[in-house]
């Protein structure tokens, strides 16, 4: 059945075949003048007080049949406009497709059905579990705004209309996901973000097929150019200040039902290092918090490998004096040192695995036995060496300086040790070689991946590493390829 | 008058294009790079002293390639090899990429070999083998099949790959240099600079790199201004850097191979902090590799264009393979290579990289491509200025 028939019984046995679940509960009544009706809906995602008092009670008491004269003689039919206006529901719609009204039934909202109508109403009484609007865990700030976004993308497109007021702004819905049928809302600000990356973004989205979408992840892999690379290629957040802000310089932005974690692109590894905080404190504070990041992260990635390095293949690296006192201490080991610094590195990451996934407080002493009591047992038991075990907890704690890096920078840091193990310095220079290279001819959605350092536009540069005076950012970045540049005017 | 928004990246960039910024950050940071590894030694064996003499004739040269080069780039819109095929015909650009593409080939073995030997040098304190060199073909093999818009990028982070170790190198390394050791001028006859330079002109490929990769590059006006000078930057630099080698060495310069990793190691402070210096050499080695890969990178791009073919992954393999066992060859007659490069060959260098290139913008005369050529071609600019 492809449309709804005027007969309520036929309707009713569609939609129970259709959908055979026992979570699709039926309401039947009557109206005033006895015309049969029924609900359908989906138990627990409605507010059946509010159906009850605003749909079904006004329905009971009022006729719903008219006069229509016609040649033979007058006939009653079923007044579709009293409907509409008799349910006190500010959203409400008739669909004659069955296809959209099971959509909207399984969206949460409610079908009503008149007998003599072949259409049903859908009726907007939705009223699902969501949590509230909470400070994202992920992506905490001391000065800021406190708001994450959640689960529900209504709550989270509020939140992102809340902070742009403009006309200008477009939220246009997609559907992906063959069975979870997600909803992926599209955000822009019209006439700022460049038009041609927002039908890219809306046409790979058209190109998924898939049957379930679970997280925004999958749209960010499934969008991606290369979807291989360690290098994220789409940015994240979990902040609609954020959100706003990047929408604001040109970009476009994703939001996935069911996932709190929104979507940006075209995105630029520089992104990285950037925090909400920076824009709140004085440019000052944020270059130095950015280049703290970025030497935070360096030594990250190559303090481990550049350690083992020093062992085994140049020992000038270090003063003769250290030298001597690690090779003291690691004199009586029996693993060398790139096995050792494999060992404990190994050791770190399941630690930092292990306690994510565990409760809260079983986490803390997971911690303190993990960390404190094996650590320091190892090293008596002359396992493990401590210089080893310093430089891979200043290495952990570092890379967490910039949590959005910490999954590639994993990656990076395990590549390099490899490589620095076997090929020693030489090899180690020579992968990071392979790194930049790799990433300075990267592209996303045809913005480079390190712009705005490669190629360098001058302009936008005041706020990559650097960070400028909120004054001297009046223009939008040049990458988005904006066509409205200008953000701020500055009156002198 | 409202002004234009910038274009967009995403439609106009088709990876072959380099601007007069990345060109001029090419010339004055990423050229130089590969000018202080062996060179000061060699320039220090001919020349002594004198060794600035046949380093600045070097740097005429090159500066008379780049003055042709941009001469041509300035008067007709397109390369040396599309203005050959109008001229000529479609052969003879062939058979002019297949020349540059086997000159290139050849160039690029010097450096390999210089780079290995470095690396011995700067990063291990006992011998490794060859093989402990090999994964450098591999970033090779890579670069190779990016196209000219990643040198253009690569020169865009030549200020932080190369300028600032190479400043933090000669600060560390200028305190024990005693410039007096450069005194007195011209104290070797001028024959004896001249026939350095010459040996020394493998070391000097401006313009035998330029020719190519200008085929990317569209000229508009005033970049002369910002090209020009960025040469006189990074020729600067490389006598800075000579001038301090000479200074530091003295006498046994012309021993002092790949003095690039050990200039800086008698820094006082050093004794207590580490080899520092090392940090910033290897900084500098991510420049050297990426500017070793160079000559094979165009030498893929002169083969494809040959072939007519778009086979850059294909080529860069095989390219690459071969010169590995080149050089693994080679590497056992390094010193007879040495000496065959630059006692035999100085000609082939100096056909390639000075005089072709100087004959360029005699295509550009003959064909007239006078103003009205180079007006359309500002006009076909204006459209891709800014582009990566």
């Amino acid at each position: 059945m492809k449309n709804f028939v005027n007969q309520l019984s036929e309707n009713r046995k569609f939609l129970e075949s259709a959908l055979p679940a026992e979570d699709i509960l039926y309401y039947a009544f009557s109206s005033a003048d006895g015309v049969e009706c029924f609900l359908a809906y989906a138990d627990g995602m409605v507010n059946k007080q509010l159906l009850g008092e605003l749909a079904a009670a006004p329905l009971q008491v009022t006729a719903l049949k008219r006069e229509k004269p016609q040649e033979d003689g007058t006939v009653y039919e079923v007044n579709a406009e009293l409907i509409a206006q008799t349910v006190l529901f500010p959203e409400i719609k008739e669909v004659e497709k069955t296809q959209d009204a099971l959509r909207e039934l399984l969206d949460g909202n409610t079908l009503l059905f008149v007998d003599g109508l072949a259409c049903a109403f859908v009726v907007g009484a939705k009223l699902l579990p969501v949590r509230a609007v909470t400070e994202p865990p992920t992506d905490v700030a001391v000065k800021g705004p406190r708001e994450g976004f959640i689960e529900d993308v209504k709550t989270n497109m509020i939140l992102v209309r809340k902070r742009l007021k403009a006309p200008e702004l477009k939220l246009q819905m997609q559907r992906v996901g063959r069975r979870s049928d997600t909803m992926v809302c599209v955000c822009y600000l019209e006439g700022i973000c460049n038009d041609e990356i927002r039908k890219e973004v809306e046409n790979r989205l058209k190109k998924i097929d898939i049957d379930v979408i679970p997280d925004s992840s999958y749209i960010a892999t499934l969008i991606s150019e290369r979807r291989h690379s360690i290098f994220r290629s789409v940015g994240t957040t979990e902040r609609p200040d954020v959100f706003a802000a990047k929408l604001a310089e040109g970009r476009v932005g994703l939001l996935v039902d069911g996932s709190p974690i929104a979507l940006t692109l075209p995105f630029a590894a520089v992104e990285d290092f950037q925090s909400n905080e920076d824009y709140y404190v004085s440019p000052f504070m944020a270059t130095i918090f950015r280049a703290l990041r970025l030497i935070s992260v360096l030594i990250a990635l190559i303090s481990p490998a550049l350690y083992v390095c020093s062992q085994l293949f140049k020992i000038q690296l270090l003063p003769l004096g250290l030298t001597l006192t690690i090779a003291e201490s690691t004199s009586r080991l029996p693993l060398s040192p790139s096995m050792e610094m494999f060992v404990v590195l190994f050791v770190l990451e399941v630690l930092k695995e292990a306690s994510i996934r565990m409760p809260k407080y079983v986490g803390m002493s997971l911690s303190v036995v993990g960390a404190l009591v094996l650590g320091e047992a190892a090293v008596s038991a002359g396992f493990l060496s401590t210089p080893t075990i310093i430089v891979v907890a200043f290495s952990g704690i570092c890379l967490y300086a910039v949590p959005n890096f910490v999954e590639t920078g994993s990656i990076l840091r395990w590549l390099f040790l490899i490589v620095g193990g076997s090929f020693g310095p030489f090899g180690l220079t020579l992968c990071i070689g392979f790194v930049l290279y790799y990433m300075l001819s990267a592209d996303n959605f045809s913005m480079p991946l390190l712009a705005p350092f490669a190629p360098m536009t001058r302009s936008d540069l005041k706020d990559a590493l650097v960070k400028y005076d909120i004054a001297a950012l009046s223009k939008r970045p040049t990458i988005f390829g904006s066509k409205n540049r200008t953000r701020m005017r500055v009156k002198k | 008058m409202k002004k234009q928004a910038p274009k967009s990246l995403t439609n106009k960039n088709n990876g072959t294009t380099i601007n007069a910024r990345q060109l001029s950050l090419f010339l004055a940071f990423f050229l130089p790079v590969g000018k202080i590894l062996e060179l000061p030694s060699l320039l220090a064996r001919g020349a002594g002293g004198d060794l600035l003499l046949p380093a600045f004739l070097g740097s005429l040269l090159e500066f008379a390639a780049l003055c042709a080069l941009l001469l041509f780039a300035a008067r007709s819109e397109q390369s040396v090899f599309e203005r050959l095929e109008n001229a000529v015909g479609k052969w003879a650009a062939r058979a002019l990429y297949g020349l540059y593409a086997a000159y290139l080939l050849c160039s690029s073995a010097l450096p390999i070999l210089d780079l290995e030997k470095f690396s011995h040098a700067a990063f291990s304190d006992t011998e490794p083998t060859f093989f402990s060199f090999t994964p450098f073909f591999i970033l090779s093999g890579f670069i190779c099949t990016k196209a000219f818009k990643s040198i253009g990028r690569c020169s865009d982070l030549s200020p932080a790959l190369f300028l600032i170790p190479f400043l933090g190198l000669i600060l560390l390394s200028v305190s024990e240099a005693d410039f007096s050791s450069l005194l007195p001028l011209f104290e070797k006859p001028f024959s004896s600079s001249a026939k350095t330079l010459l040996h020394a002109l493998p070391h000097f490929p401006a313009g035998g790199l330029l020719l190519p990769l200008m085929s990317g590059y569209k000229y508009e006006k005033g970049d002369a201004k910002k090209v020009l000078p960025a040469f006189g930057v990074g020729s600067l630099l490389f006598w800075v850097f000579l001038a301090v080698f000479y200074s530091v060495y003295g006498t046994t310069a012309a021993r002092e191979h790949y003095a690039l990793a050990k200039i800086a190691q008698y820094f006082p402070a050093l004794n207590w902090i580490g080899r520092i210096d090392l940090l910033l050499v290897y900084t500098l080695t991510i420049q050297l590799f990426f500017f070793t890969a160079l000559p094979l990178q165009l030498c893929t791009h002169c083969v494809c264009k040959t072939l007519e073919k778009p086979w850059q992954v294909l080529v860069s393999a095989a390219l690459n393979l071969a010169l590995f066992f080149a050089v693994l060859f080679l590497n056992r007659h390094y010193d007879n290579i040495y000496e065959f490069f630059t006692r035999s060959l100085w000609w082939v260098f100096l056909i390639f990289s000075t005089v072709l290139p100087l004959c360029a913008p005699l295509l550009a005369i003959k064909k007239g491509g006078g103003k009205a050529s180079t007006k359309a071609k500002k006009e076909e600019t204006q459209c891709t200025q800014k582009t990566p």
